[in-house]
């Protein structure tokens, strides 16, 4: 009897948890914000955004994560904005204007842009942003200046001015920056966050050193030009802003935002459910179908930017068929993208055709090969290609060779090791022996800009906030060359001349062209040849998921931006 | 005492460079290089911007010469900047310190109210259903792990039931002092922690207990005509307690590093979240402090452990 009882205990205590745990809440949630457009914006509140990192830092400068982003975008304006939904370059706080020969930019800050000291925002404050970057030992985005005239000189400490940055004499709140030679991207690249001279300006102007790098301010700032104003950072834990009052476009109708760590998706998704957060964006698919059953909450979904894409490496020595057009071709044919974005991502993506993704303007309008699925078509192209089945399936060439291919990526990341492993069993359908291969991502990062001749397949993403530029990943001159010690994004070793040439004259055009139209025409060859060619199967574009209480209003996330238009949120008492 | 104080300081000296060595080597030695994992995808990203990090952080040196330059720092408490947050890696550790010491205590604080009476409640009523219930459990706080344990009484005490949060140390906007508001934070995270060392405190005190009982000394005792309650706790449980003591040597610094498991699933701010994630971003000067910090705080609880021995036992000396 005594046993018995003993053995029961535990039966009952997992009845009583699966009881627990089997508890949901019920209801139904928007696949759109329930926001009233007749309610009136009430005042006051927090809204509590989560993330699963701590910032590193709140020195634009130094600025290279996702979460530092996120809280420098609130606390320091930009000079100019990407538009929310197509990336088009907009003004914010100064309006922008080029000259004919494309050479230089002029801007005016906005009257009434302000610091929330009182000071006005001043042309010396974009130079000491300027001047920062230039002066600056750790900042990763040096390059983004480097056709700025002058700033090399400064950076490398061989001048002490930088004759390319302007200041007007009769308005100060006017500049000019000034090229070395005509570049698209540079209206982007130069879209820096002014900062305050009568904060930072001691450690630009009368030091050599790298002492910005380590300012007391980056990491405990005091004055501010954005929606919000930093309070305290609790390392680790959270980040508390409160409202700028003397924002220029008016004062957020929130008193605070909270910008809470969270340890990982699982705590977001518990987070959101217990209402600890107000929202967070960037749930993964997984969770979707969970979530949606919570009456509390509402559901944004919105194309990302940025695509996850299977990378062939053309110049394999032991994948040797995908230095073949036709193989590779088959390769986009002979795998059923439309139920892999299903098995993989719960059916939370598009088909993606080429580099540029449908939310950018740089998108192509032609037609592009949609590759649908074929296998008889794979089957064929392949054959055309020399691979014919041998005795045990697999393919093999005329030199008798067998067709392995090892698909890698980065393990941890549930969505691309599911992927690399339907794709493999998609490939073995085709007679291709694939396999897919795990390994840890901050070794494959290594093997990838280094070129490592091993890697065959990649399975992993582009993020592709920023200019539409993609020069660093697809221009000829950034493939890497392990044999130099040469480094670079360009791990399939794909290049074409007139790829090349549509990336040159699309950011340098021999026109000084930098209108939307006339890059967009460049990028229609740049895409049409990558579609064609197939360098990468560009896989899918993920959806963006975001989801916030439903007592939080305005809120209006979009591809390019979520915190746009913060100063505008308001949270229902 | 202090020259044996003096002796094991000294034999801690070899163990922690042994240690800074392997934990420099593994670091470095993994495959990745941490320049290119935080600059992958940037745009415009040169080769010139690579050397330039790389002289920056001072990882263009030979290994050799980097490992001279780090420990030559660190014995100076300097553990180099963090490549990720760009401030002393040893001070953000201090500044995480405090939350994983709050709740490696409680933890400790729940193994041994907890786990103790229950060991020696065990061994008195042993044969009983009381015995036997506090075996399962015994068993099943060893079984269960604590990641899963964690996430289910989340779902249950925080999602379903709404009466304890799930995440953090503090509720946003409350006050820093609001202690109520901490200790309901703390509950959660604390038991989960302690579960291993409640079963672990359980399994000894009962065992040893059962030891003690059956001495002659014991047997006198009650011969004597003590109340049972005077045998108990006053003869039998001080003997009982001595293995307690030895399990206590380095359980601060276990709790600590233990704790990684656990702040990653209450979203705790503490040394072992920030320990896990540096490792992941290959952020060196944080791995290495970390490290280093823990395995002093290891040696540190060993020696007092064996202090501690010899004061309750009379039958160890310390020379």
């Amino acid at each position: 009897m005594q046993h018995r009882t003993i053995t029961a205990l535990p039966v009952v205590g997992a009845i009583a948890i699966l009881i627990a745990t089997a508890c949901t809440t019920g209801g139904q949630t928007t696949a759109s914000p329930t926001a009233a457009a007749s309610e009136q914006p009430q005042k006051g509140g927090r809204i509590i955004e989560g993330t699963i990192s701590d910032i590193a830092t709140m020195q634009p400068i130094l600025v290279n994560d996702t979460a530092s982003g996120r809280i420098t975008d609130l606390i320091y304006e930009n000079l100019l904005i990407q538009d929310p939904q197509n990336g088009e370059t907009k003004p914010r706080v100064a309006t922008f204007s080029q000259s004919t020969d494309g050479l230089t930019y002029t801007y005016e800050i906005n009257a009434k842009a302000n610091w929330s000291d009182g000071k006005p925002i001043i042309a010396d404050d974009v130079l000491t942003a300027l001047e920062g970057y230039g002066k600056s030992k750790k900042t990763v985005r040096k390059s983004n200046f480097q056709d700025v005239v002058g700033f090399k000189d400064y950076s490398d400490g061989k001048a002490t001015t930088i004759p390319g940055f302007k200041a007007d004499s009769s308005n100060p709140k006017k500049f000019s920056i000034t090229l070395t030679k005509v570049s698209c991207p540079a209206i982007n690249d130069l879209n820096i966050k002014p900062l305050p001279t009568q904060i930072f300006g001691k450690y630009v102007q009368d030091s050599s050193k790298d002492e910005i790098d380590s300012a007391p301010e980056n990491t405990q700032p005091t004055v501010f030009s954005g929606q919000f104003k930093f309070v305290e950072w609790r390392k680790g834990d959270q980040v508390i802003l409160s409202k700028n009052d003397t924002y220029w476009q008016g004062a957020p109708n929130v008193d605070q935002y909270i910008y809470k760590v969270l340890a990982n998706q699982t705590a977001v998704a518990n987070a959101l459910k217990t209402g600890e957060i107000t929202f967070y964006v960037g749930l993964q698919a997984k969770d979707l179908a969970d979530m949606q059953t919570v009456d509390s909450v509402q559901i944004q979904k919105y194309p990302a930017l940025g695509y996850t894409f299977i990378g062939w490496n053309t110049a394999s020595p032991t994948a040797v068929g995908l230095g073949d057009k036709r193989v590779r071709q088959a390769l986009a044919f002979g795998i059923d993208m439309d139920q892999v974005i299903k098995a993989v991502v719960f059916g939370e993506a598009t088909k993606n055709l080429a580099h540029h993704v449908k939310v950018q303007w740089a998108y192509p309008t032609s037609n592009l090969n949609q590759y649908t699925y074929d296998k008889n078509k794979a089957l064929q192209l392949l054959k055309d290609a020399g691979w014919t089945p041998g005795a045990d399936g697999i393919l093999q060439n005329a030199q008798g060779k067998k067709f392995n291919l090892t698909i890698s990526t980065n393990s941890g990341n549930t969505e691309r090791e599911t992927l690399a492993q339907v794709a493999a069993e998609q490939y073995k359908a085709l007679g291709i022996n694939a396999k897919a291969a795990p390994e840890a991502f901050q070794g494959l990062v290594t093997k990838l800009t280094t070129g490592d001749s091993t890697l065959e397949a990649t399975i992993i993403g582009w993020s592709l906030t920023g200019d539409v530029d993609p020069y660093s990943i697809w221009h000829s001159s950034n493939i890497p060359d392990p044999a130099s010690g040469k480094t670079g994004f360009g791990f399939t070793y794909f290049k074409d001349p007139a790829m090349d040439k549509a990336i040159e004259e699309a950011r340098n055009p021999s026109n000084s062209d930098c209108s939307t139209a006339a890059r967009k025409k460049q990028y229609e060859t740049f895409n049409q040849i990558l579609n064609e060619n197939q360098p990468y199967n560009f896989g899918y574009e993920n959806n963006t998921i975001a989801v916030s209480q439903k007592t939080m209003h305005n809120f209006a996330p979009a591809p390019y931006s979520t915190i746009y238009n913060a100063f505008q949120w308001w949270v229902k008492q | 005492m202090r020259n044996f104080i003096a002796r094991r300081l000294l034999y801690a000296v070899p163990t922690l460079i042994g240690i800074s060595i392997i934990t420099f080597a593994i670091a470095r030695l993994s495959p990745g290089d941490p320049i290119r994992l935080f600059t992958f995808g940037i745009q415009d990203f040169t080769q010139d911007d690579y050397n330039r990090l790389l002289h920056a952080y001072g990882l263009d040196k030979p290994l050799p010469f980097q490992y001279v330059d780090w420990i030559t720092n660190a014995l100076r408490g300097k553990f180099g900047d963090s490549l990720i947050y760009h401030r002393d890696a040893f001070v953000m550790l201090l500044e995480r310190l405090p939350n994983t010491l709050q709740l490696a205590s409680a933890a400790l604080l729940l193994q041994l109210v907890i786990g103790v009476p229950l060991g020696v409640i065990a061994a008195l009523r042993r044969g009983s259903w009381v015995d036997g219930l506090i075996r399962v459990f015994g068993v099943a706080g060893h079984a269960i792990p604590a990641f899963w344990l964690g996430l289910v009484l989340i779902i249950i005490f925080a999602v379903n039931l709404r009466l304890l949060p799930s995440i953090g140390m503090l509720t946003v906007g409350h006050d820093q002092l609001d202690i109520v508001d901490r200790l309901r934070h703390l509950i959660l995270p604390a038991f989960v922690l302690s579960l291993t060392g409640i079963a672990n405190y359980c399994r000894i005190l009962r065992t040893e207990t059962l030891d003690v009982l059956a001495q002659d000394f014991v047997r006198t005792a009650h011969a004597k005509g003590l109340r049972e309650r005077t045998v108990v706790f006053v003869h039998a449980l001080r003997n009982a307690l001595i293995p307690v003591v030895t399990a206590l040597g380095g359980i601060l610094a276990a709790l600590v590093g233990g704790a990684l498991v656990i702040e990653q699933v209450f979203s705790w701010p503490g040394v072992g979240q920030f320990t896990f994630q540096a490792a992941i971003a290959k952020d060196y000067p944080i791995v290495q402090a970390s490290v280093m910090f823990t395995s002093t705080l290891l040696v540190i609880s060993y020696l007092l452990r064996d202090l501690a021995y010899a004061i309750v036992d009379p039958r160890v000396k310390v020379s």
